[in-house]
This record gives structure tokens, C-alpha cells and sequence, in this order.
């Protein structure tokens, strides 16, 4: 299995510059998830990996072979679009072999690989069928079956559950990662959705404005956002970003939220009145008191119930906070919530002015 | 109650239902009249041109089966059943124009046709927008030419004296020849003239089709390696197959129309045995003869038999490609 190396690549349409020289090493049987808002670069990203965008500047490797003037044929990559992109006028078997065929493999391998692909995707009922009579999840499978079929060296897939609606979404979610397990190839994946990130990748890299903002582990991103744009971006309901000052006081640095006061983990490198953002997962706060937990006055706006969980909107003075509450199948209990705790250890403080992470300093 | 009471309980059931049905549907029809009378209003034009234009012109097709007589008017002329088909059968002229016209139509179909898929696909695969659009100007524009010039024009072109087709022909050392005069030349000229003339405007059509092609379908079959020769095979041509296959109907369709005021421009004596066609028959007969009901006649033959090719290239269409025109 190969690996692929993106190395300052730059592309631009005419003067505009769309991707702003970025860098990421993929390593072999890697599953990275590329993941951002809309226009952040990601699918283009993805299509000059392809081949199917020219590179503007930089270089993109596979297997340690710069591909920039490789033909999109000869980089050994399959690509899973958005639109499944299968050819309506062919059925199943058909649109699987279609690569195959225009490779001229052999008869024989042909209907053996197209009959393998059917098993493993559960599409062998349906080898007969042409596109429009198959649902949306059957066609997403087709449209993988084509990529799988060719045994490439680098997946490549183009936001493909996107078309899906929620239920089958959760389902080929599960489908893709266990094909990627069988078959330990390195994939890029591209997606807005940070569940199908999370839930994915064994690294994940956060896109904004054709940069990266973030490379890590699903945990990583979470628990340890390196800005406020990544902790805004992974999480749902998202990180909690609360505006205040820093107080240092007898016990210790604090940050003051309108008239509530945030304690913080560790020594951070903070300066008395600096302006910073507070952040807290709305997991991470509880409505019992705990340890090392401190307590935040409330102000309770709405309880919307989720089944096990509950959401609280409430706010802080003017900031508004969203809460994550289990319910223990009754919500009755939260509408009286006039206070929550949480760990100083799990609050994330961020320079106001550039939204970066402050991180503790390391104890001499 | 008794059997012949039950049906015509029925029946009175069955009538005042219908009855109900009927108001019903013209109700509704009142108030979507005046629900959307704008779009009613819009609509009223064509349906006015198409009465006058094509409907009430059907009133004259008796006069295939009268002794018409402008004098007595159609009402008047006394009925004569088939006697102008037997006639037009008769006729070893009218037997001709059936078979040029046929024989004109199938080379239409055969070279006319495919040239504006052609160009399409040709078209298509130019990546040049600038030269791709100067292209497509220089084989639009002969459609907007008056058919009369084009007559010149090929007139002209094929002169045994100053035409540049005799002049390519004598740097070659060939003889010249008045083609125009010689039969066998004609139906080569007119389907030539008519790709000319027609093909690139036709080629619109089917790049609108090529245009709503899916391009991941493109995309992934270059990364699954597909050049774009096999891209034109396997992707685009089964694409615009529905449009083809609806085009190739409507053109069945028009089958017996070959393109008439050109053969009247081109024709002449000499080559009348293989140019004269079905409508210059029609005309000869009718507003030069004077036999209007032999020419209705004649005029009848030809649209049934439009009707029955069209309707028999539609149901095939329907039955093995699953695509058709209605």
C-alpha cells in the first residue's frame, strides 16, 4: 500500500488562489479524513490527488513518485464521486467491469473481479439492474464496487454518503469503514460533515480558506482544538466559546465570563486582563459537582430532549452556552437547572485576538 | 326487482354519474380559466394558427374523393370514392416521384442524418473555446441562408463553366461536366447541399444533449483510465441515444417531405428521373395542371404514409429502446 506526500501545494483558478500551499504526509493503509466548511479547498484538494485538477504549484507523491504530470490513469487511484457518477446506460456488472474493460484485463478476470466485488458489497441480486432501478445506498455501493475493482493503490472519495439521507448515511458509514479494514488501502476521504470525520478517520485534517487549521487523531481534534475555528468545527452541538478577561487571584488564574469566574487548568501563559476565549464541550459539563469541578450560575432558555441526552440552552449574561445533559428518560428534573460544573482540567482558553490555543506551559 | 328493472336502474345510475362528471370537469375547467387566464391568453395564438393553419386546411382533403371544381366550390363537387388514387397509380410519373422520393429520403437518412451527430461530437471534443466557437458559427450560418441563394450558390458552384468545382476538376486534368443536367448527379448535389445547409444548425440539438451529460461520468472514466475516444463510445453516444432515437423518429416522421422548394430550385426536365419527388408532383399537378383533387389525392398519399412511418418508428422505438416521442 502506498503512501501519498502533499507538499506545499498551491492551486489557483487565474489570480484567485484557492488552496494556499499545504503539506500532509499520508502514510500507507492510512484513512484521512479532509474536512471543512464549503469552499475551504478540501474537494480540490482531493481532485489534484486525482489528477483531475492541475497542480499550481508544490508537489503531490504517491508512492513516493511525484505525480504532478501523471496522467489520472497512470497514478493507480480510484475516485468515488459525490453523484456516484455511474454510467446509466450500463447495468451493475456492467459499470463495475467498466474500468477493467478499458484496461483490456482479460474475460475471465473480469466477470471473477465483478462477481468478488458483488459478494463483498452485497450487490450480487442486483448485477442485472441498471442504475435508476437501484435505491441510493445500492448505487452508492456500485459506485464503490468500481473503485474496489481495480485494487488501486489510493482511494479517493468525493463527500460520498452526501446523497444519502441520515439513516443509510449511518449505515454505509459503517459499510466504508469496514471495507477499508478488509482491504487496508490508504483512502482520502473528503466530507463537511465532522460525524462522518469523527466516526472515519484515524487522522482528520480541518480545512478553512484553502489552509489547514488542524491534522490529528478524531480525540485529538476533540479534546485539544488548536483554535477556535477547529473547536468551533468538530463537536456537535460544538465547543462552547465564551468571551472574558483573565483574573489572576490567590487561587489561582481565572477567567471571568460576565460576572462568572472560570477556572483553568494548570499554568497557562496568560496575562492579567488579556481578553480570551473559553471554551467547554457541552459534554464536559455535568450538573453534579465533581473533583476537581467548579460551578457556573445559569440562566435556562430551553431543554430540547434527544431521547438518552437533553440539550439546555442557556447563557451566561449575554453568552449564550449549550449544555449536554443525560435524562435518564425524563426531562422534568432539568427545566428547574439553574447551575452546571465543570472540570478546569477539560477548559480550553484561546487568544481572543488570534484564536489560537493557549497551552499549558511545561513545569520547569 | 326485476332483471330489466335492475339495468335500467343501472343505466340511469350510470348516465347521472357521467352527467356529474361531465359538469365537474367543466367547472374546474371554468375556474382554472380563470384562476390562470394569463397563461390561457398566452396560449391562445398558437391555438388560433394551428385551427386556421392546420385544422381547418383538412376540410379541403375531401376534394381527393370529389370531381372538384373551383367554380362549384368542395361542398358541390360531386364524390368520385377512390377514383384520383387510381388515378396517381396509374400514373407512371407519380410511381417515379414515389420512388425518388423515397430513394432521396434513405440517402438523407443514411448521410444526413448521422452528419449533424457528427459534427456534435466533433465539436465536443474541441478544447479550444475561441476556435470551437468560430466553428460553430461558420456551420450555423448556411442555415440562415435563404434557400434561393443556396440554389444560386450551388448553381454556381457546380456552372460547367466558371464553377469551382469544375475548376478543381480541370487542374486535375478531368473534364468538366454540367452536373446540373446530368441525372445521376442530382441526388448526390441535393443530399450534399442539404448536409451543408443543415447540419451544423442540426448539431445544436445534440450538443444541448451532449451538455446535460453528468461530467463525474467523464471524470471517472479518466481516472478509470478511458481515452476520450473510448469516452466518446462508451459515455457520450449512450447518453444522446434517447435524443437520437426521438430525433430519427421526427425525422421518419418527415420522410416524405424532402426538402421541396430546392428540388424546385435545382430540377429541371433533364433530370426529372430521379429529382422529381412526391411534392413537386403535388405542385406540377396542382397549380400548374390545375388538378387540384389529383394533387389533393396525391398530397393525402404522402402525409398517410408519414403518419404510418412515424407511428410504426415510434411504437419499434418504445418496444426494444425504450424511448419514444409519445
Amino acid at each position: 500500500m502506498s503512501n501519498v506526500l502533499i507538499n506545499k501545494v498551491v492551486k489557483s483558478y487565474g489570480r484567485l488562489e484557492v488552496v494556499h500551499g499545504i503539506d500532509l504526509d499520508i502514510a500507507p493503509q492510512e484513512f484521512v479524513v479532509l474536512v471543512g466548511p464549503s469552499g475551504c479547498g478540501k474537494s480540490t484538494t482531493l481532485r489534484m490527488i486525482a489528477g483531475l485538477e492541475e497542480i499550481t504549484d508544490g508537489t503531490i507523491s504517491i508512492d513516493d513518485r511525484v505525480v504532478n504530470r501523471v496522467a489520472p490513469k497512470d497514478r493507480d487511484v480510484a475516485m468515488v464521486f459525490q453523484n456516484y457518477a455511474l454510467y446509466p446506460h450500463l447495468n451493475v456488472a456492467d459499470n463495475i467491469a467498466f474500468g477493467l474493460r478499458i484496461r483490456k484485463e482479460s474475460k475471465e478476470h473480469i466477470a471473477e473481479s465483478v462477481k468478488e466485488v458483488g459478494e463483498i458489497l452485497g450487490l450480487t441480486p442486483y448485477l442485472d439492474r441498471r442504475p435508476a432501478n437501484l435505491s441510493g445506498g445500492q448505487r452508492q455501493r456500485v459506485a464503490m464496487g468500481r473503485a474496489i475493482v481495480r485494487r488501486p493503490k489510493v482511494f479517493l472519495f468525493d463527500e460520498p454518503l452526501s446523497n444519502l439521507d441520515a439513516k443509510l448515511r449511518t449505515q454505509m458509514r459503517a459499510e466504508i469503514k469496514r471495507l477499508h479494514k478488509r482491504l487496508g488501502a490508504t483512502s482520502v476521504y473528503v466530507t463537511h460533515d465532522q460525524v462522518e470525520a469523527m466516526t472515519l478517520a484515524d487522522r482528520i485534517v480541518v480545512m478553512n480558506g484553502g489552509i489547514i487549521e488542524q491534522i490529528g487523531t478524531p480525540m485529538e481534534l476533540f479534546m485539544n482544538p488548536a483554535n477556535t475555528f477547529v473547536a468551533g468545527f468538530i463537536g456537535s452541538p460544538p465547543m462552547n466559546q465564551l468571551r472574558g478577561n483573565v483574573h489572576k487571584t490567590a487561587d489561582g488564574t481565572k477567567v471571568k465570563v460576565h460576572d462568572v469566574l472560570f477556572d483553568l487548568p494548570g499554568s497557562l501563559a496568560v496575562e492579567e486582563g488579556q481578553e480570551v476565549v473559553v471554551g467547554v464541550r457541552p459534554e464536559h459539563m455535568a450538573l453534579t459537582a465533581s473533583a476537581d469541578s467548579f460551578e457556573i450560575p445559569i440562566s435556562l432558555d430551553l431543554v430540547e430532549p434527544l431521547g438518552s441526552e437533553a440539550l439546555l440552552h442557556a447563557s451566561i449574561g449575554e453568552e449564550p452556552i449549550i449544555i449536554k445533559a443525560e435524562t435518564h428518560g425524563d426531562i422534568a428534573h432539568l427545566s428547574g437547572v439553574s447551575k452546571v460544573y465543570a472540570p478546569a482540567s477539560l477548559v480550553k482558553v484561546f487568544d481572543a485576538k488570534t484564536g489560537l490555543a493557549i497551552n499549558e506551559q511545561a513545569s520547569s | 326487482m326485476s332483471d330489466t328493472q335492475d339495468k335500467q336502474h343501472g343505466h340511469v345510475v350510470e348516465t347521472t354519474k357521467r352527467k356529474r362528471s361531465v359538469k365537474h370537469k367543466l367547472t374546474w375547467l371554468y375556474d382554472h380559466v380563470r384562476n390562470e387566464w394569463q397563461i390561457y391568453l398566452m396560449l391562445l395564438p398558437t391555438v388560433v394558427w394551428m385551427i386556421l393553419f392546420l385544422y381547418k386546411p383538412m376540410y379541403g382533403l375531401q376534394i381527393a374523393f370529389k370531381d372538384y371544381s373551383i367554380f362549384r366550390g368542395v361542398a358541390a363537387s360531386p364524390w368520385v370514392g377512390w377514383e384520383h388514387f387510381q388515378t396517381l397509380f396509374d400514373n407512371d410519373q407519380f410511381i417515379r416521384a414515389i420512388g425518388n422520393t423515397i430513394k432521396i429520403s434513405a440517402l438523407n437518412l443514411i448521410f444526413g442524418f448521422p452528419a449533424p451527430i457528427i459534427l456534435a461530437l466533433m465539436f465536443n471534443e474541441v478544447l479550444h473555446a475561441v476556435y470551437k466557437r468560430t466553428a460553430q458559427t461558420i456551420v450555423y450560418l448556411p442555415h440562415f441562408i435563404s434557400t434561393v441563394i443556396i440554389a444560386g450558390i450551388v448553381t454556381t458552384a457546380f456552372s460547367p463553366t466558371a464553377g469551382v468545382v469544375n475548376t478543381i476538376m480541370g487542374w486535375f486534368g478531368l473534364d468538366s461536366i454540367y452536373f446540373l443536367t446530368r441525372p445521376e448527379w442530382f441526388r448526390p448535389i441535393f443530399v450534399g447541399t442539404g448536409i451543408w445547409q443543415e447540419a451544423g444548425f442540426g448539431s445544436i440539438v445534440f450538443l444541448a444533449a451532449i451538455a446535460g451529460v453528468n461530467p463525474s461520468l467523464y471524470e471517472s472514466a479518466v481516472v478509470d483510465g478511458a481515452s476520450r475516444w473510448q469516452m466518446m463510445w462508451k459515455i457520450t453516444i449512450p447518453s444522446i441515444l434517447p435524443t437520437i432515437i426521438i430525433m430519427l423518429i421526427i425525422r421518419i416522421g418527415n420522410i416524405m417531405e424532402v426538402s421541396f422548394e430546392l428540388i424546385i430550385l435545382l430540377y429541371q426536365p433533364a433530370t426529372w428521373s430521379t429529382a422529381d419527388v412526391v411534392n413537386t408532383f403535388v405542385y406540377r399537378q396542382g397549380l400548374q395542371s390545375g388538378q387540384y383533387d389529383v394533387a389533393a389525392a396525391a398530397g393525402l398519399f404522402n402525409a398517410v404514409v408519414a403518419f404510418v412511418l412515424v407511428m410504426t418508428a415510434n411504437t419499434l422505438s418504445r418496444r426494444y429502446s425504450r424511448t419514444s416521442l409519445w
